[in-house]
């Protein structure tokens, strides 16, 4: 046989086998109940890069926030003379505490609701996200450290984030309500329906199993069933915006805008669970 | 030596796409320099190289983005080993290959990675939506490919001259 095809064969071989790898991989994660199970090595390649993920995420922020005040410095070129030094002024002192007023009135939004929850919480900050436009995860600040565990629910002020799925010293990933892999036991509150809210991979959710002929509209809010072993009972989870109904179905389906701006999440409290697998009531 | 850089670079690259580029998302499309990272490798050492590269590569993004494990690695398989067969038949020198060679493994990595998570009932995204974040993506890739690629071939250059081409006596 010519060198040329003993190279192209072993090229393929290898080619074959980390393709197979790789599926391996995949295959074998996917009969875990989350869909994702990285082991003690993967936990530690992630312990390696979230500090630097961390630093960087800091850096990215004193950058916006630069940019946005030289931004602000360039506007006031056309403004008159007279006026200049003056507005400059004011703007830089804008610049410089927007972000801490939009900061504090984030902050005081969560802090109101965590005083109307009954259980323990850890504030905490998103420090990067997934960047695939495919699934919904973000990494936080706050991890197995300050007591976080896998599976402790994740809300905003407004509503329901997620779930921790991955934790470690002082940072854990969350898997937000919009990923595919998520689902989240809901219950409409004005007709009290129960159904499934499943992550599409786009900014709404479906909620299925809502029996035929329950009285679903466009509007009403739907609150977490409690039911599963990882979101209490109660927290808000979004609004109706769409109920379809076809007629030989089983079951109607609706589609439902989270309440919690999963677009801009900065920053989150994570409900800290008691007794492993018990449910913060 | 040259397996430190790669591993340097893509964590690097990593970082960097999961803190800065991820909130620069023009159009829901996020820049990839781990695929250009990779494709450098299979252009310039073959396929094999390619491949393996683009497998560690494609586990490491698996792992730091929280993407259902095995899904980036083995479009890193196919995007490496694709780049490594245009390794004797592309004019490297070109100043535009990269720009090219990167806006077409995208659409390989892509094809690659959504088709095995529709596979795995992990997707249900629609055609129209894959098509739009899949280019969109390309175009940005292919933007960032050439000085990527130019700054990491020199690198690489310079790492064989050093390491691995045997001195004269």
């Amino acid at each position: 046989m010519p060198p040329y095809y003993g190279v192209r064969r072993r090229r393929l071989i290898l080619f074959l086998l980390l393709s197979v790898l790789a599926l391996g991989v995949l295959t074998q994660q996917l009969r875990t109940a989350d869909r994702r199970g990285i082991g003690w090595i993967g936990t530690a390649a992630e312990a390696g890069l979230a500090p630097l993920v961390a630093g960087l995420s800091r850096v990215s922020d004193a950058v916006a926030q630069s940019w946005s005040f030289l931004h602000e410095i360039g506007t006031l070129r056309s403004e008159n003379a007279r006026l200049a030094d003056e507005a400059a002024r004011l703007r830089e002192e804008n610049a410089r505490l927007r972000p801490a007023a939009q900061e504090n009135a984030r902050l005081r939004a969560l802090l109101a609701f965590k005083e109307q929850q009954p259980f323990r919480t850890v504030a905490a900050r998103v420090i990067g996200r997934d960047p695939s436009h495919w699934f919904s995860t973000i990494l936080v600040d706050r991890g197995a450290s300050e007591g976080v565990v896998r599976n402790d629910p994740v809300v905003t002020s407004d509503g329901l984030v997620g779930h921790v799925i991955e934790t470690a010293g002082s940072w854990a990933r969350v898997l937000l309500v919009l990923d595919p892999r998520s689902a989240v036991g809901v219950l409409a509150d004005r007709s009290r329906e129960a159904g499934v809210a499943e992550g599409q991979g786009r900014s709404v959710l479906r909620v299925k199993y809502l029996s035929r002929d329950a009285d679903i509209q466009p509007g009403d809010q739907v609150v977490t069933s409690g039911l599963g072993q990882i979101y209490p009972r109660g927290l808000p989870v979004g609004a109706v915006v769409g109920v379809s109904r076809t007629g030989g179905d089983l079951f109607q389906e609706a589609t439902l805008r989270p309440a919690a701006d999963l677009d801009h999440l900065e920053d989150l409290l994570i409900i800290i669970r008691g007794a492993p697998g018990q449910l913060p009531r | 030596m040259r397996y430190a850089l790669y591993f340097v670079a893509s964590a690097a690259a990593l970082v960097i796409q999961i803190t800065w580029l991820s909130r620069l998302s023009p159009g829901g499309a996020v820049v990839d320099p781990l695929l250009v990272i990779v494709m450098t490798v299979g252009l310039l050492h073959g396929p094999e190289e390619g491949a393996l590269v683009g497998a560690g590569a494609g586990l490491l993004q698996d792992l730091m983005t929280g993407a259902p494990l095995g899904l980036g690695m083995l479009a890193g398989v196919c995007v490496g080993f694709c780049a490594g067969l245009g390794e004797r038949s592309i004019y490297v020198e070109n100043v535009w290959l990269p720009g090219l060679a990167a806006w077409v493994l995208t659409l390989v990595r892509n094809a690659v990675w959504i088709g095995a998570a529709h596979l795995a009932g992990l997707l249900t995204a629609s055609p129209l939506d894959v098509a739009r974040i899949t280019l969109l993506a390309a175009c940005y890739n292919g933007l960032v490919a050439v000085p990527i690629f130019q700054g990491l071939r020199r690198l690489d250059a310079a790492l064989v001259q050093l390491y691995e081409r045997p001195r004269s006596m």
